[in-house]
């Protein structure tokens, strides 16, 4: 369903024309690779550019531009797609055919995020201090708001310990200590490599006007003067050599389990469905054997589900238990693996799940964030997969392809965050 | 049976308003080139209704904390097979949710569509509750309230639901407590669910790929008439005054989260649409990304774009809060009533007014996207008696004075509580 041309070197435009939203979307991505030495300051970026420009060059004066555009909302987020470091802007409008004087919209927000991007808030040709230093506060702000999120915090300590020695390892914010070490300069050479050498995808849904979102970004690009694009690459590690095993304490009721998984797979495509159908029948809808066994059958906890990231290779299991009942919990959940493993799952839950990704895939096209979502993730391949595809995979799927699945999944971290809070209470 | 079209001719978007012999209503909202449909079956019956008394009973009874929550969970199941095992055959992805006023059943779908409708009417209507099947779920529950006890931006604000009320059990935790849901049995869920899930205060929407016969053949099929009973609900007689001005909780936090609340007394138990319109414009002008309030502080270090506020009322209450994350709450605080008052006295001028206006009829377009959005929203509005396009239309008929007289009946300070999550070591 969506249009894909190349306008650049390195440059992809996915387009997705549909009248069927009352909105336009438009968004931009820059992937560059997951590296300790840059991953602050450009994970800095798409939160600076976002708050001012050369044409308004303050936080109010884009607000007040954007209620102007009938209440038209920009993003901005850093993501990790395997080991590359995505950094992306996005405008949300209503469709040209609801402005009340005939004004082209959708041009005025791709105008914008292309002001935003090329044409910074600069002070002597580069940004300002004050500008860096407000930008690192509320990075810093965002890092300390993770610890706020238990389940969070816990999942990222694990990805922490399992890839110590891998850049997945990394957060994708960078480390307090490495923002507050930013300089303006910092920035300003991170602003310049991520226009000259990141893989760059631009995402369109809805009934934008194409043409001139092209033309306008082409223009613009052409300005900079593209590179040789960044080389993006993830390592993908089949088995871990032993066991990891590690527990923190803080003053929480409920304790945090993440446990990280590795398979044994060389690239994201690699048994795609077939894993996708295994993660799914293990820990995913409430069909799950986590959710029917370790939540129904035990009552031990709320939630325990399972995520498989294949950009990686890697799957992820979460439950939120009473902390004395973490060996049950672990106990509990790997004997469900195993009877992923010897196949002994039944075929109604095998069925179930492959109707459910199915159901899921095929109504991803009725919302402008899925859609942007689905095509965003894959800005590091060369090749764009459609949900259609990923279909026809997931139907042809057997029970006996999911069980060799699940055979090349292995334990490598327990990540367990101990609650201590209950002292307190004294009840 | 009564079947009307609603139309609204700028968004070319229409529902259908269905007032199904059963008692049941029901709304249909097709979405052209739509490929999945979203499903909303809701009653209205939330964790607020800890009291109440039927028409055909002389007294009022009283439940536990948490009866709604609990009885959300349990209805999935069946002395066969639970609503799950039976959605796994079809594929849809389903849930529920209870609020304050509300519990709602739904699912989403983008094939058999009729199918899920069926099982979605059939298991709300058929409750299975064993003394076992109850003790199972308390663990379950006991766990979705510990979860909640650590996260800090539901412990601010149900903290300062606390420092507000007195009475209206809007100040209770939606799931309850770990001994509150002790005392839940099975029979207290059948009399709770014979009172609540009458088809007469119940309402069923659904949006997306679908047709309003498709919806009436499967209702026609699936639903008996139900017996007219109407429930009175307690006056909590709640007073004016706030409990408390302030309230702190120390957590894990990185950061202090705060939430300025200004309780407000109304009239009516239930604020109309246009005063829940008019508000939200005001606090947009106020506090909202364009206000000088907002930009200023911002630039100052003192919030971060988690900043934000929210008209939250329902049945019997109603306040504004503005919310963040700050280590300098008092003075955020401070500046709030500091710029409530500058407003107060100088009024709001016509070109913020506009500004936001503006803003306000974009983002009520934008909704018109998600099929979940509309499907929740039919059920919200039914229980609040409006429709779904009264907002563009009472946006369209708004006037500055309108929203200036809005202000000056609300955000009275000597009316305010402020709850406070602190740091441990702090």
């Amino acid at each position: 369903m969506a249009d894909i041309k190349e306008i650049s070197k390195a440059v992809r435009l996915v387009s997705v024309p549909t009248d069927r939203f009352k909105t336009s979307k438009i968004s931009i991505c820059f992937a560059l690779p997951l590296k300790e030495e840059t991953v602050a300051s450009n994970a800095l970026l798409p939160y600076l550019l976002h708050h001012s420009c050369a044409k308004y060059p303050s936080m109010e004066l884009i607000n007040n531009h954007l209620a102007m555009l009938y209440g038209a909302s920009i993003g901005a987020s850093v993501l990790k797609a395997g080991e590359s470091q995505i950094m992306r802007l996005s405008i949300s409008a209503i469709d040209d055919r609801f402005s009340l004087d005939n004004e082209s919209i959708s041009a005025k927000c791709a105008q914008l995020l292309c002001d935003l991007i090329f044409e910074p808030n600069f002070e002597n040709g580069t940004f300002s201090n004050a500008d860096i230093e407000q930008e690192k506060r509320l990075m810093i702000e965002r890092i300390d708001s993770e610890m706020d999120d238990k389940r969070a915090y816990a999942l990222r300590k694990c990805e922490e310990l399992m890839c110590a020695d891998e850049p997945y390892g990394l957060s994708k914010y960078g480390t307090k200590e490495q923002v507050k070490k930013l300089t303006a300069d910092d920035v300003f050479k991170a602003w310049q490599r991520m226009l000259k050498t990141a893989k760059i995808q631009i995402n369109v849904i809805g009934n934008a006007d194409l043409k001139k979102i092209e033309e306008s970004f082409a223009d613009n690009l052409k300005k900079i003067g593209r590179e040789e694009p960044a080389v993006l690459s993830t390592k993908f590690i089949g088995k871990a050599d032993k066991i990891k095993e590690k527990t923190e304490q803080m003053e929480i009721k409920q304790g945090k389990l993440v446990m990280g998984l590795r398979v044994d797979i060389k690239d994201a495509m690699e048994k795609y469905a077939e894993l996708s159908v295994m993660n799914d029948v293990f820990g995913g809808g409430p069909y799950s054997r986590l959710f029917a066994n370790v939540r129904e059958k035990m009552s031990l906890c709320y939630y325990c589900s399972s995520r498989l990231v294949r950009q990686k290779g890697v799957i992820f299991i979460q439950s939120g238990i009473e902390t004395e009942n973490k060996e049950k919990a672990v106990k509990a959940i790997l004997e469900q693996f195993e009877i992923m493993k010897k196949g002994e799952f039944s075929k109604e839950d095998f069925e179930a799940s492959k109707k459910a990704i199915v159901d899921a895939l095929n109504s991803y096209g009725d919302m402008p964030e899925d859609i942007d979502v689905w095509y965003t993730g894959q800005i590091i391949y060369d090749e764009i997969f459609s949900t259609k595809k990923a279909v026809e995979m997931i139907n042809k799927v057997t029970v006996d392809e999911v069980t060799k699945a699940a055979q090349l999944v292995t334990l490598d971290t327990i990540f367990m965050l101990e609650g201590t809070g209950d002292s307190e209470e004294g009840e | 049976m009564e079947i009307k079209k609603i139309e609204n001719e700028a968004l070319k978007e229409a529902y259908y308003s269905v007032k199904h012999p059963s008692g049941l209503q029901i709304y249909v909202m097709p979405k052209e080139n739509y490929s999945s449909a979203f499903a909303v079956f809701g009653t209205n019956y939330g964790s607020i209704d800890t009291g109440f008394k039927r028409s055909d009973e002389n007294d009022f009874a009283t439940i536990p904390e948490g009866t709604a929550h609990f009885l959300e969970h349990k209805l999935f199941e069946s002395e066969e097979l639970d609503a799950f095992e039976r959605y796994a055959k079809t594929g849809a992805s389903a849930n529920a949710y209870t609020s304050f006023d509300q519990t709602c059943y739904l699912f989403s779908c983008s094939a058999n569509f009729k199918e899920n409708l069926e099982i979605l009417i059939d298991f709300v209507q058929h409750p299975y509750f064993t003394q076992e099947t109850v003790e199972k779920e308390q663990g379950i529950i006991g766990q979705e309230i510990r979860m909640y006890q650590d996260v800090p931006n539901w412990q601010v604000m149900f903290n300062l639901l606390r420092a507000m009320y007195s009475n209206h059990p809007v100040r209770i935790d939606i799931a309850g407590t770990i001994e509150s849901i002790a005392e839940i049995n099975a029979d207290m869920l059948y009399r709770c669910y014979n009172t609540f899930y009458n088809l007469n205060n119940m309402a069923l929407a659904v949006a997306g790929n679908v047709t309003v016969d498709e919806v009436i053949e499967v209702a026609d099929r699936m639903l008996k008439k139900a017996e007219n009973v109407t429930i009175e609900r307690i006056d909590h007689k709640e007073p004016k005054e706030v409990a408390m001005d302030y309230i702190e909780e120390k957590l894990a936090v990185a950061t202090p989260q705060f939430m300025l609340g200004f309780k407000e007394t109304n009239k009516e138990p239930v604020v109309s649409l246009k005063q829940r319109l008019e508000t939200a414009v005001m606090l947009d002008i106020i506090a909202g990304r364009t206000s000088a309030l907002y930009n200023d502080m911002f630039k100052k270090g003192l919030i971060n774009s988690e900043f934000g506020t929210e008209y939250f009322n329902g049945n019997g209450y109603a306040a504004i809060l503005f919310s963040g994350e700050t280590n300098h709450y008092k003075e955020v605080a401070e500046l709030i009533k500091k710029e409530i008052k500058k407003f107060k006295a100088e009024g709001i001028k016509e070109e913020e007014f506009e500004l936001v206006r503006r803003k306000t009829y974009g983002r009520s377009i934008m909704a018109f996207n998600d099929v979940d959005t509309l499907a929740n929203s039919l059920v919200a509005s039914h229980f609040l008696k409006s429709g779904l396009f009264d907002d563009i239309e009472i946006l369209g008929r708004m006037t500055v004075e309108d929203v200036n007289n809005r202000l000056k009946n609300t955000l009275d300070e000597n009316y305010s509580s402020l709850s406070v999550i602190l740091p441990q070591d702090k």
